[in-house]
C-alpha cells in the first residue's frame, strides 16, 4: 500500500514542480515579439491573402509565400513556406518574420492551428477571411490594411473592386435571372450551395442558383435533384491541375444522360479555368465577370 | 526463455533503453526541413534582443514536438499491453473498447456546438476529446460488470458494441453537419503530432510517468491474470481489484494520448508485439520495455512524417503504419519459432 503513496505524492511534487517552474498559462515574452514596430517581414498562408498584399503594394515586404501563391506570377519568386492545406511552422520561423497573414476559423481548421501556435512563440499573426463571403474579402482587404499601415492602398483597391462589381451590377441589371448550377465535383454529384460565395458571386454576375436551401454549404446532390433544378446552365471549375481540356471531353458522356435538363439540351456547359472563381481575392470581379460571361454571352457579343 | 528476471538485470535493460530513446531524441530534433546544427541554437543564447530562428525551432517546435511523441508513444504501447493482457486477446489495442470513438464523438460534438473557446490555453476539442473517451470507457465497463464480473467477452463485446453505435452516431453528425465543421473534426480525428505549450506537456508527462508506474507495481499480478481470472484466483490474486485499476490507468493514460494528438493507430499494437516476441511475455519487463520503445518509435516515425513529404507533412498515423507493419512482421517470424505467443 506504501507504494501507491510514495507514487502520488511524487506525482503532486511533480506538478507543483510545474506550477512554479513554468506559470500556469503558457509564456508569451519570446523574443521574436515586439509589437509597434514597422511591419517589413510578411508571410502569407493562402494564395488569396498572397493576392491581397501584392494589389496593395506590399511586394518588397512579403518575405514567405505558399507554394499554391500563382498569382502575380512574381509571387513564385518568393520563399516557399509549405502549401495552404500545410504550412511548415519551421521554414516560417526561419524566415523571421514580424507578421503572418493566415486563414480563419472554422474553414480552416490547420491555419487556426498555425496562427495559435504562432501566437504561442510570440509572433504577431493576424487571423482574415472567418467567412466564405464577399464582404469578408472587404474585411480582410481592411485587415490588412490598418495591419500593415497601408491603410490608403487597401481603402483603393476596395473602392476599385466595388466599382468594378458595379459595373457589371449595371450591365446584368434589368435582364432575366438565369438559373445556374455550380458543380464542384461529379463523382459524387456536389455543387456549391446558397451559403457560398461562389452563390453571390452568381447572383452578382445577374444568375440565380438552381440549388435551393441546403444544409450542407457544398451538398452532394442525388441524379433526381439535379434534374429537378432544372438549370439553364452548369459551370464546372477545374480544380488545380485539372486540364480543361480533358474535363470538356469527359462532361460530353457524363452530362449526355441528362438529356432533358436546358443546359444539356442546349449545351450550355462551361468549363472555366479561373483561379479567380474558385478563390475569394483581388480578382473578384474578374471571376464575376468569367461566369457572367458564361450565364450571358449575348452581353459581351458587341464588345468583340 | 528460462532465465530468470533479477531486478539488477531489469535496471539495466531499462538504463540501456532510456539511452537509446536519448540518442533517438537528440538525433530527431536535429532532423528537420530548416538545417540547424546544436551549435548555431545555442551560439546567442542568453543575448535577450536578437531573433535566432535556430534556436526558435529547436526549442518552441522541435523539442516540444519530440517531447509528445514520446509520451503519447509511450502511453499508447503501455495501454496496448494493459489490454492484451487483461482481455486475453492478441488483437487488442489502446482504442479496442470504444476510446477512439468515444473521443471521436467528444470532438464532434464540440465542433458542431461552436466552441472556440480555449480552456487552459488548449482548445475545447481536447478537452471534450478527453471527456468523451474517459464516458466511453467508464459506460463500456459499466455494461461489462453488468454482463458479470471479470467476464472478460463481456466487456470486450460491449466494447465493440458501444464503439460501432458511437461510430454510427459520428457518421450521422457529420452528415448533416455543415461542410466546413466537419474539416475540423477530420482534421483532428486524423491524428496530428504538433507543439503543445510546456505546461500541457509537464502535466500530460507527469500523469503518464505516473500512470506507467502504477502499472509495473501490478505487473505481477498482470502476469497471473494472463492464465486466466481462474487461475489467478487461485493463486491468491485479487483479479477484480487488478483489472480495475490496470483497466483505469490504461484508459486514463489513452485519453491523455488521444486528447493530446488525435487517434495514433498502430503504436498500441505492434509495439507490445514486438517487445513481447523478442524480451518474453514478463510484463515486469514488458511494460517499462514498451513504454520506451514506444517513445522511441513514435519519435522516429513523426520526424519521418514531418520531414519526408517536407514541407508538406504525412499523418503520422501513415508512418507508424508503413514503417511498422513489415517490421513487426519480420519479428513476427524471426522470434515465434523461438517463443510462442505469451508462452503458450
Amino acid at each position: 500500500m506504501k507504494k501507491w503513496w510514495y507514487l502520488l505524492a511524487a506525482f503532486i511534487c511533480w506538478v507543483v514542480a510545474g506550477f512554479s517552474i513554468f506559470d500556469f498559462l503558457p509564456a508569451q515574452n519570446s523574443i521574436a515579439a515586439r509589437p509597434y514596430q514597422e511591419i517589413s517581414r510578411i508571410i502569407s498562408t493562402a494564395p488569396n491573402i498572397t493576392e491581397i498584399l501584392f494589389a496593395v503594394g506590399l511586394e518588397e515586404k512579403i518575405t514567405g509565400v505558399t507554394s499554391d501563391s500563382t498569382y502575380p506570377a512574381s509571387a513564385a519568386e518568393k520563399q516557399n513556406i509549405g502549401n495552404f492545406w500545410q504550412p511548415d511552422i519551421e521554414a516560417i520561423i526561419a524566415a523571421k518574420p514580424n507578421l503572418v497573414v493566415t486563414l480563419g476559423f472554422p474553414l480552416y481548421p490547420q491555419q487556426q492551428n498555425l496562427a495559435d501556435r504562432l501566437r504561442r512563440f510570440g509572433y504577431n499573426s493576424l487571423t482574415v477571411f472567418n467567412t466564405e463571403k464577399v464582404s469578408d474579402l472587404f474585411d480582410a482587404i481592411e485587415k490588412i490594411g490598418i495591419a500593415t499601415q497601408r491603410q490608403g492602398q487597401a481603402n483603393a483597391l476596395a473602392a476599385d473592386i466595388k466599382q468594378k462589381l458595379d459595373r457589371i451590377g449595371f450591365l446584368v441589371a434589368e435582364k432575366e435571372k438565369v438559373r445556374v448550377l455550380y458543380v464542384v465535383q461529379r463523382n459524387p454529384l456536389r455543387v456549391a450551395g446558397r451559403d457560398t460565395f461562389i452563390n453571390e458571386m452568381i447572383e452578382l454576375a445577374g444568375g440565380e442558383n438552381a440549388i435551393g436551401a441546403t444544409i450542407q454549404k457544398y451538398p452532394p446532390i442525388s441524379s433526381e435533384q439535379l434534374i429537378a433544378c432544372n438549370t439553364d446552365v452548369i459551370i464546372e471549375p477545374t480544380m488545380g491541375q485539372e486540364n480543361a481540356e480533358l474535363l470538356e471531353q469527359s462532361g460530353l458522356q457524363y452530362w449526355s444522360r441528362f438529356k432533358n435538363i436546358p443546359a444539356v439540351k442546349n449545351k450550355r456547359i462551361y468549363v472555366v479555368a479561373d483561379d479567380a472563381i474558385s478563390q475569394l481575392g483581388p480578382r473578384l470581379p474578374e471571376g464575376v465577370e468569367t461566369i457572367t460571361r458564361c450565364l450571358k454571352p449575348e452581353l459581351f457579343e458587341n464588345q468583340q | 526463455m528460462a532465465q530468470l528476471l533479477t531486478k539488477r538485470k531489469l535496471f539495466w535493460q531499462i538504463t540501456l533503453a532510456l539511452v537509446v530513446l536519448m540518442v533517438v531524441v537528440l538525433c530527431c530534433s536535429l532532423i528537420g526541413t530548416k538545417q540547424i546544427s546544436l551549435k548555431s541554437v545555442f551560439a546567442r543564447a542568453g543575448q535577450p534582443n536578437t531573433i535566432n530562428p535556430d534556436y526558435e525551432i529547436f526549442m518552441h517546435v522541435r523539442l516540444p514536438r519530440i517531447f509528445l511523441a514520446c509520451i503519447v508513444g509511450a502511453a499508447l504501447a503501455c495501454s496496448g499491453v494493459v489490454f492484451q493482457a487483461i482481455l486475453r486477446n492478441p488483437l487488442a489495442d489502446p482504442y479496442i473498447l470504444g476510446i477512439s470513438s468515444g473521443a471521436g464523438l467528444g470532438t464532434i460534438i464540440a465542433v458542431i456546438s461552436g466552441l472556440s473557446l480555449p480552456i487552459l490555453g488548449n482548445s475545447p476539442i481536447a478537452i471534450f476529446a478527453f471527456i468523451g473517451a474517459i464516458g466511453t470507457i467508464w459506460l463500456v465497463w459499466f455494461i461489462g460488470r453488468l454482463a458479470g464480473k471479470s467476464n472478460v467477452t463481456g466487456l470486450l463485446l460491449a466494447g465493440v458494441v458501444v464503439n460501432a453505435f458511437f461510430s454510427a452516431i459520428i457518421m450521422f453528425l457529420t452528415s448533416i453537419a455543415k461542410s466546413q465543421q466537419i474539416y475540423a473534426t477530420i482534421f483532428w480525428l486524423m491524428g496530428n503530432i504538433s507543439e503543445e505549450s510546456i505546461f500541457v506537456l509537464w502535466l500530460a508527462a507527469g500523469l503518464t510517468i505516473a500512470g506507467i508506474v502504477a502499472l509495473f507495481y501490478i505487473s505481477p499480478q498482470l502476469n497471473a491474470l494472463c492464465f486466466g481470472a481462474d487461475e489467478a484466483r487461485s493463486m491468491g490474486i485479487d483479479t477484480s481489484r487488478t483489472q480495475l485499476i490496470a483497466f483505469a490507468v490504461a484508459a486514463l493514460i489513452t485519453s491523455i494520448a488521444v486528447c493530446l494528438s488525435g487517434l495514433i493507430g498502430f503504436v498500441g499494437l505492434i509495439v507490445p508485439h514486438g517487445v513481447r516476441l523478442v524480451f518474453g511475455p514478463d510484463h515486469r519487463r514488458l511494460l517499462p520495455l514498451s513504454a520506451i520503445t514506444g517513445a522511441i518509435f513514435l519519435t522516429a516515425a513523426d520526424t519521418l512524417a514531418r520531414t519526408i513529404v517536407a514541407p508538406a507533412q504525412l499523418p503520422v498515423g501513415v508512418v507508424t503504419a508503413i514503417a511498422g507493419g513489415p517490421f513487426f512482421l519480420f519479428l513476427l517470424i524471426r522470434y515465434t519459432r523461438k517463443i510462442g505467443w505469451l508462452n503458450k
